[in-house]
């Protein structure tokens, strides 16, 4: 009589969040016209099996305009020159200078997940603000890769610090 | 004009020998039958003497009415959850009990109300499921009624409402996931019944638990469902309520813990709640307890 309920994952919920996200940044957020055929690349640095999966499925259902998405778990920072969006992944997150380095001259959005990062480099910082999932926006470091960023998601992140 | 005065005096007492002669014969014929097993005739003649002014008030009467009604029960509606004659019998003791105080009668109703009484209790237990569930809610308040006056502890009513409400609230929760967008009232109901139960015990593991999950769940599928297309602004507001709904789903789920914190369940179920809480540090601090619980396995 006295059964117990199962609870659902609450893994996915969070990487669920980041996947929308995601999928966000690339509707208020332009490449240049070189970069708008074959596949709309997301690179993702570090291990998260349950973004990874929230993500494929988003690639699954979504597209960028006439793009596939396609979604990639890199090794290294080498593997990130021709991603459109690179995500750094929290353990990953030294890397991100390396990162920095070979995306040089590249159109490539950097987002990462641990604080302080969009004042390092990083384009779009995940963060923690009351228990709610935000973003932080450095926009002088999207444009730098020559990429234009609607004033709509500039207002929505919160300031860096 | 004496003496026709006289007459209708006569009258009147012949015919109120007469009547109440004529309503106990009805229990004695009720009797008979009873005892020949013609229990239809037993109940055309005792429902006639109950019915009746003279034998409305009579203890005797009333307990050979549940027995008539309970014979029926047992011998032609056992199997019917929503037995008519078995409710029959049981009013029929009850009256019994209440018009004739006798220590023997008291006894007979008692032992009578007992037996009935627990078929209609184990009769919700049989009903609850997703189709007969609305069986099984009214057995179980009839089930109180009469339990009510065979047993005066307030324990062990309760206890079986606690009983109750626990195997109600799965049902109900059984329900809502089986469909969890068109039967979002059944996880009101759960929530409801639940609730029941700590109002009763509230250091009852299994409510406090089960309800930390309701709410829990409720958060992450609220997230779950959303589309990708989903704005960064509603997927704001879909995050403030997520958030609410984690929050309110810890104080159950810490209760749980304080009252068995070594349950297994309980700290995953915690460590969920404050990952989704983006807590990582308690998240984490739970992850580790349930892996030491593990390993000393």
């Amino acid at each position: 009589m006295r059964a117990m309920i199962a609870p659902d994952q609450g893994e996915e919920a969070n990487a669920k969040i980041k996947a929308i996200y995601i999928y966000n940044f690339t509707k208020y957020i332009e490449w240049p016209q070189d970069y708008k055929t074959g596949n709309f690349i997301v690179g993702v640095l570090g291990s998260n099996a349950s973004l990874l999966g929230e993500l494929n499925k988003m690639a699954s259902a979504k597209t960028v305009g006439t793009q596939k998405f396609e979604i990639k778990n890199i090794a290294s920072a080498s593997e990130a020159t021709n991603c459109h969006i690179v995500y750094i992944l929290n353990d990953k997150s030294a890397q991100l200078a390396d990162v920095v380095g070979k995306v040089k001259g590249k159109s490539a959005l950097i987002v990462t997940d641990k604080e302080g990062l969009a004042s390092k480099g990083a384009a779009i910082n995940f963060v923690i603000v009351e228990n709610k999932q935000k973003i932080e926006l450095n926009k002088s470091n999207i444009e730098r890769y020559k990429l234009k960023v609607a004033e709509q998601l500039v207002s929505m992140a919160v300031p860096v610090k | 004009m004496l003496q026709l005065k006289r007459f209708v005096l006569w009258m009147f007492l012949l015919a109120i020998v007469t009547t109440s002669y004529a309503q106990q014969s009805k229990v004695n014929a009720a009797y008979t039958f009873l005892q020949n097993s013609q229990l239809d005739s037993a109940k055309v003649y005792i429902d006639a003497a109950v019915l009746h002014p003279e034998t409305s008030n009579d203890g005797q009467a009333w307990y050979l009415r549940g027995f008539v009604y309970k014979s029926i029960y047992n011998q032609k509606e056992k199997s019917d959850r929503q037995s008519a004659s078995r409710l029959e019998a049981l009013n029929s003791f009850k009256k019994s009990l209440s018009v004739d105080t006798s220590s023997e009668n008291v006894q007979e109703n008692i032992k009578n109300i007992k037996y009935l009484a627990t078929t209609l209790y184990n009769d919700a237990g049989a009903s609850l499921d997703a189709v007969d569930y609305k069986i099984a809610i009214d057995n179980f308040s009839k089930f109180l009624q009469f339990y009510a006056l065979i047993d005066n502890s307030p324990e062990n009513i309760k206890q079986k409402n606690i009983d109750f409400n626990l195997a109600i609230a799965s049902v109900y929760t059984k329900i809502f996931e089986g469909d969890r967008k068109g039967k979002l009232e059944y996880l009101n109901l759960a929530k409801s019944s639940y609730n029941k139960v700590l109002e009763l015990d509230p250091n009852n593991i299994g409510a406090n638990y089960n309800m930390g999950i309701l709410y829990y769940n409720q958060a992450v599928n609220l997230i779950n469902q959303s589309d990708y297309d989903l704005d960064i602004v509603a997927l704001s507001d879909i995050q403030d309520n997520s958030i609410k709904l984690f929050k309110e789903s810890l104080p159950f789920m810490e209760k749980a813990y304080s009252l068995d914190p070594r349950r297994k369940e309980t700290l995953l179920g915690l460590s969920g709640i404050y990952f989704s809480l983006n807590e990582f540090d308690k998240s984490n601090m739970f992850k580790l307890k349930l892996e030491e619980i593990e390993k000393q396995k």
